[in-house]
């Protein structure tokens, strides 16, 4: 293990001083895919030249948002034999000088052992101006049964969190995020809005599975780890075991916690609500789903809800990074672990001005990440964002 | 395993239960019953009596899920009788190809590949009846990467008349029988296996509605 540990490390190549939204940057990182064979013989990579194509589709999708981004969790590689399929990318930063306190990020998202692509990654730096704060959204959502819930919360929950956040009484945290979560549990649930959201799909990209069928799929769903920063406070909803860590003076610290049918508290809940918990290749709620919240999965409704837990964390000096990331990250790779490759990367790029440099250092972080995770024998699909947290000199300076 | 099995009314007390349940004696401490899984129920023709009769091992498990719809027995028939494409209305089936036979013809098999998110990857499934004319469709699990071992399932649908309001109704039973797999009991199993099948029963009642509404 320390070997391979070792191999990732030692392929890390210094930030090179370039545009992040240049082709340079984009033809460098893809520079790194053809290591992940070396490390993930399990990963097979796709030709590069399907690796070209899907970039230019994202600078594509760069150019007509800017300031946000949306991970397409559907690309798929046109060679069916390719096992997994890697796609990076960075935020568009807006404009330094009014903006300034945008962190810096990183992304990736893997199809990783499993066939089908169903996480999906939603980013929307400065999605918020409130009490003249800028917010910052970043969610993870790692679907299961097919991929529209997970699409559906990348693109509709920012908003609604957004429209909550805009009527929230003094810092109500919990509350707003419960009450977005719920929100966008009813919008994935309800037969108009899909019918709506179908239309709009099938125009840009092939619809899923279920839409052929019929409106309505009740046996579909997907965890959401959902962080809000601002300059004061990191807020973290999590509903499901995909998961949100924080990198504070190299001690890592969960801001949300898994879960699973048999922890304690969620096991009786089950229970006094008339379900069970039954262990069927691990523990499942009536032996059918490991995990006992979710956005969607109606048919296992009151047993699994999609309410969040909710944490606020007050931002300290010594903060690095927060991790958002899906189940196949952390099945494989302890918090620990995450946060130590992910201050590596960081402290390679420095806290300086240089905003390029910090974004590439989230991207190899997220990468990097990602790399260990299928070098560890992952087998689900794998979804990671790095948020950099700390806090830029002539920001000090002016505080 | 019986060859054939000859159905006797009985008008014991157990006739009050669900379930009647008769022991014979097959290898020594090993007792194989035979199971009704529809007796109690109002209005059921012979033939569904019959189909929804199973033969249950010492370490095996069975129950029944009873769904109506609002639609005629010939939709709901044309929907279930797809062998070949059962994810129409069974939504974690992923996909399905025949790998023997046409899918109409008893002895086909079918590989069935499963959503992600559930306790399985894919099943092999042998068609044992197809009867169109009583509307009797029945197949048994032959391999597969799941847990369910052994698994034989009936589904009938039939025309029903309730005493409440003399309305017909469309009705339709699906039992099983099951292995219990190592490390779980049988309630837990039912339970397992109800739910998934539960699932598909609600899915194919609303898409028979909804065919039957626009057609």
């Amino acid at each position: 293990m320390a070997g391979i540990c070792c191999g990732v490390v030692g392929e890390t190549e210094p930030a090179a001083p370039v545009d992040s939204t240049s082709r340079a940057s984009l033809r460098r990182r893809l520079d790194l895919l053809p290591s992940i064979k070396i490390v993930a013989d399990s990963a097979v990579a796709p030709p590069l030249e399907n690796c070209r194509k899907r970039q230019k589709r994202e600078t594509v999708v760069l150019s007509t948002l800017p300031g946000n981004l949306d991970l397409d969790s559907n690309v798929r590689s046109e060679n069916k034999k390719a096992r997994s399929a890697v796609t990076n990318s960075n935020s568009v930063t807006e404009a330094e000088s009014f903006f300034s306190d945008v962190p810096k990020i990183g992304t990736t998202s893997v199809c990783g052992r499993r066939r089908d692509m169903e996480d999906a990654v939603s980013i929307h730096p400065s999605f918020l101006q409130r009490n003249s704060e800028n917010h910052h959204f970043y969610g993870v959502f790692d679907g299961h049964g097919c991929s529209h819930v997970a699409e559906k919360c990348r693109e509709r929950l920012h908003d609604i969190v957004k429209k909550e956040v805009e009527v929230m009484a003094s810092d109500e945290w919990t509350e707003t995020m419960v009450k977005s979560f719920q929100k966008m549990d009813k919008e994935v649930s309800q037969r108009e809005c899909n019918l709506v959201v179908n239309g709009a799909t099938r125009s840009m990209k092939n619809s899923c599975r279920c839409e052929l069928q019929s409106p309505q799929c009740d046996a579909v769903g997907s965890t959401a780890v959902v962080s809000v920063v601002t300059p004061e406070k990191i807020i973290v909803s999590n509903c499901g075991d995909s998961r949100a860590v924080l990198c504070r003076n190299g001690v890592a610290i969960p801001l949300s916690v898994d879960h699973k049918p048999d922890r304690p508290d969620e096991l009786i809940r089950i229970q006094q609500a008339g379900g069970r918990v039954i262990y069927w290749d691990g523990a499942r709620v009536l032996g059918v789903l490991a995990m006992s919240r979710a956005i969607g999965d109606n048919y296992l409704k009151p047993y699994v809800i999609p309410d969040p837990e909710v944490t606020v964390t007050d931002r300290t000096d010594e903060d690095e990074c927060l991790i958002l990331a899906s189940d196949g990250l952390w099945d494989v790779v302890p918090n620990e672990t995450a946060c130590g490759v992910a201050r590596m990367c960081l402290r390679g790029a420095g806290a300086g001005d240089d905003s390029d440099a910090a974004h590439n250092a989230c991207s190899d972080a997220a990468l990097l990440l990602t790399k260990l995770a299928l070098a560890r024998q992952s087998s689900d699909n794998v979804s990671v964002v790095v948020v950099d947290l700390r806090k830029r000199r002539n920001n000090q300076a002016s505080s | 395993m019986p060859t054939s099995i000859q159905f006797q009314r009985s008008s014991t007390a157990a006739e009050a239960a669900n379930a009647t349940v008769r022991n014979y004696p097959h290898h020594h401490q090993k007792q194989v019953q035979k199971v009704s899984l529809t007796r109690g129920m109002a209005d059921v023709p012979e033939h569904v009596e019959l189909s929804h009769t199973h033969v249950v091992g010492p370490s095996q498990c069975f129950s029944v899920v009873v769904q109506d719809v609002e639609a005629p027995v010939s939709t709901v028939w044309s929907i279930l009788s797809r062998f070949e494409h059962p994810q129409a209305y069974k939504h974690f089936v992923k996909s399905c190809h025949v790998v023997i036979g046409d899918g109409r013809e008893v002895g086909s098999v079918r590989e069935v590949r499963v959503v992600s998110g559930l306790p399985a990857a894919f099943s092999l499934e042998r068609l044992e009846i197809m009867d169109d004319d009583r509307h009797v469709i029945s197949f048994s699990v032959v391999g597969g990467d799941h847990r369910l071992m052994n698994y034989k399932s009936v589904t009938t649908v039939h025309e029903s008349e309730e005493d409440s309001d003399g309305k017909k109704r469309t009705r339709v039973v699906e039992s099983y029988v099951v292995d219990v797999p190592a490390g779980n009991d049988k309630e837990e199993t039912c339970s397992f296996a109800d739910t998934i099948v539960r699932c598909n029963l609600q899915s194919l009642a609303k898409l028979a509605e909804n065919t039957s509404k626009f057609s």
